[in-house]
C-alpha cells in the first residue's frame, strides 16, 4: 500500500516535471521563429505545443536509455525517483527565475543520479551509460550544431547573397514555419521521452514492470500531454533570452539554426542519446551568429548560458540528493515524499508569489 | 575502463554524419528554392518570361526535394 502511495506520487512528480520541462524547454522552440517575426507568439506556441505532444509518440528509444542504461534499475527504489525529480524540478525552477536556458534533460538525469548515490552508492550508476550516452553526447551536441549551423548560414548566404532581400527574407520566414514545427517535433521526441524513461524506471523499482520493458501506452500518453500542457503555458523570460539575447537574428539565421538543432536532436534520438534540445538549440544559435560575424554574438550572455549548463549535472544531483536525504529522515514509507512534496509545493508558490511582487514575467507581446 | 570503451563510437560517428547531411542539404535545397522565387519575380519584372519559367522550375523542384528530404529524415531516424 504504501510503496503504491509513492508510486503515484512519483508519477505526478514526474509529470509535473514534464510540465515543467515544456514551460522551460518552449524557447527552445520558438524563440527563434518569434524573433525573427516568422511566427506570432501565440501561434507559434501552440503549433509548438499540439506538434510536442504528436513528437512524444514517435520514438521510445530515449526513454530505454533513461529507464535501464544511466542507474541500475535493480537497486532503484521509487523513493530514489521520487528525490531525483525533486533535484530535476528544483534545478529548472531555478535557472527560470534567473532566465538561463539550462537542460531539463541534464537536471532530470543529474537528479536521479544525486539520489541515487545518496541512497545507495556509487555502484548504483552505470558508468558506461552516463558517460557514452549522456556526457559525450552533451559536449559534442552542441559543438555539431554550431558547426551545423554556422556551415549552412555560410552556404545560404553564397546561394541567395545576391537576390533582393525582401524575397529572400520572406522566404526564410516561410521556411522557419516548417524547421521551427520540426523543431518543436523533435523535442517531443527525444525530451518527452526522458519522462517515460523515468516512470517506466519508477514502475520497474515497484516491481510493476519487468526489467527492461518499455514504456506502457498510458505512460506515453500522459507524458505528452504534460509537455504538451507546458509548452503552451511558454516561459516568455527565457524566450527573450534564446531570441533577441544571444544574437539579433535575421530569418535565414532563424532558419540555420533551427534546421541544425532538428537534425542533430533527430539523429541523437534516433541512436537513444537523451540530449538536452536546449544545448542543441543554444548551439545552432551561435553557430548561426558566429558566421556571420563572430563579434555578433553577445558572448557574456552566451557564457552565463554555458556556465549553467555546466553546473546543471552536479547541481541537480546535489539537490536530488538533499531531498533523497530529507525524505528519508520521515523513514522509508510514504510520508517523506508527501512532506517533501508539500514542502516543494510551498517553496515554489513562494518563488512564484515574490515574482508576482517585483512585476510580471515578460509579457507576450515583447517576446 | 577507458573513455574509448565507454563512447558508442560508431553510433556517434553516424549521428555526427547524418546531422550533418540533414541539416546542410535541406539548407542548401530550400536556399536553391528561394534563389529560383527571387530570379523568377525578378526575370518576370524584367519580361524575360522563358528564364524567369526557367528559374519557377528549379524553385519547383528544389521545393519539393526540400520536402522530399525532410519526410525521408524523419522516417529513417524515427525508426528503428
Amino acid at each position: 500500500m504504501s510503496s503504491d502511495v509513492i508510486l503515484v506520487i512519483v508519477v505526478g512528480t514526474a509529470l509535473a516535471f514534464d510540465f515543467t520541462n515544456g514551460f522551460h524547454d518552449t524557447a527552445n522552440v520558438v524563440a527563434t521563429s518569434i524573433s525573427t517575426g516568422a511566427a506570432r507568439p501565440q501561434v507559434a506556441i501552440a503549433m509548438a505545443s499540439l506538434l510536442n505532444f504528436a513528437g512524444a509518440f514517435i520514438s521510445i528509444s530515449v526513454a530505454a536509455t533513461v529507464a535501464n542504461d544511466v542507474v541500475n534499475a535493480d537497486v532503484i527504489t521509487p523513493t530514489i525517483v521520487f528525490a531525483g525529480l525533486i533535484g530535476a524540478i528544483a534545478w529548472n525552477l531555478i535557472t527560470w527565475s534567473f532566465g538561463l536556458p539550462s537542460s531539463s534533460s541534464h537536471a532530470l538525469i543529474g537528479g536521479v543520479v544525486g539520489s541515487a548515490v545518496a541512497a545507495v552508492g556509487f555502484d548504483a550508476v552505470i558508468a558506461e551509460g552516463l558517460v557514452g550516452k549522456v556526457l559525450v553526447p552533451a559536449i559534442v551536441a552542441p559543438v555539431l550544431a554550431f558547426a551545423v549551423a554556422g556551415l549552412s548560414i555560410g552556404l545560404i548566404y553564397r546561394v541567395v547573397g545576391k537576390q533582393r532581400p525582401g524575397t529572400v527574407t520572406r522566404g526564410f520566414k516561410y521556411g522557419q514555419v516548417v524547421s521551427g514545427g520540426l523543431l518543436a517535433l523533435a523535442h517531443g521526441t527525444n525530451d518527452a521521452q526522458k519522462t517515460m524513461g523515468i516512470i517506466t524506471l519508477a514502475l520497474i523499482a515497484n516491481g510493476s514492470l519487468a526489467a527492461g520493458a518499455d514504456p506502457p501506452f498510458w505512460v506515453i500518453a500522459s507524458a505528452a500531454a504534460a509537455i504538451a500542457l507546458g509548452t503552451y503555458s511558454g516561459g516568455w523570460r527565457i524566450i527573450k533570452t534564446t531570441g533577441t539575447r544571444i544574437i539579433k537574428m535575421d530569418a535565414a539565421q532563424g532558419f540555420s539554426s533551427q534546421g541544425a538543432g532538428s537534425a542533430v536532436i533527430l539523429a541523437s534520438t534516433h541512436f537513444g542519446f537523451p540530449l538536452s534540445t536546449t544545448h542543441v538549440i543554444n548551439g545552432g544559435i551561435m553557430g548561426a551568429g558566429a558566421a556571420k560575424r563572430f563579434s555578433a554574438v553577445r558572448w557574456g550572455v552566451a557564457g552565463n548560458i554555458v556556465t549553467a549548463w555546466v553546473l546543471t549535472l552536479p547541481a541537480a544531483a546535489a539537490i536530488g540528493a538533499l531531498a533523497y536525504g530529507l525524505t528519508r529522515i520521515f523513514g522509508t514509507g510514504a510520508l517523506g515524499p508527501v512532506v517533501v512534496t508539500l514542502a516543494s509545493l510551498s517553496l515554489i508558490v513562494a518563488l512564484f508569489a515574490r515574482r508576482a511582487e517585483r512585476g510580471a514575467p515578460v509579457p507576450a507581446s515583447s517576446g | 575502463m577507458t573513455l574509448a570503451t565507454l563512447v558508442e563510437g560508431k553510433a556517434m560517428l553516424e549521428t555526427v554524419i547524418a546531422s550533418a547531411i540533414a541539416g546542410i542539404g535541406v539548407t542548401f535545397v530550400f536556399s536553391v528554392a528561394i534563389w529560383g522565387v527571387a530570379r523568377f519575380a525578378d526575370l518576370s519584372r524584367n519580361e524575360r518570361p522563358l528564364a524567369a519559367g526557367a528559374a519557377a522550375l528549379v524553385a519547383a523542384l528544389a521545393l519539393l526535394a526540400t520536402v522530399a528530404v525532410l519526410v525521408f529524415g524523419i522516417v529513417v531516424m524515427t525508426s528503428k
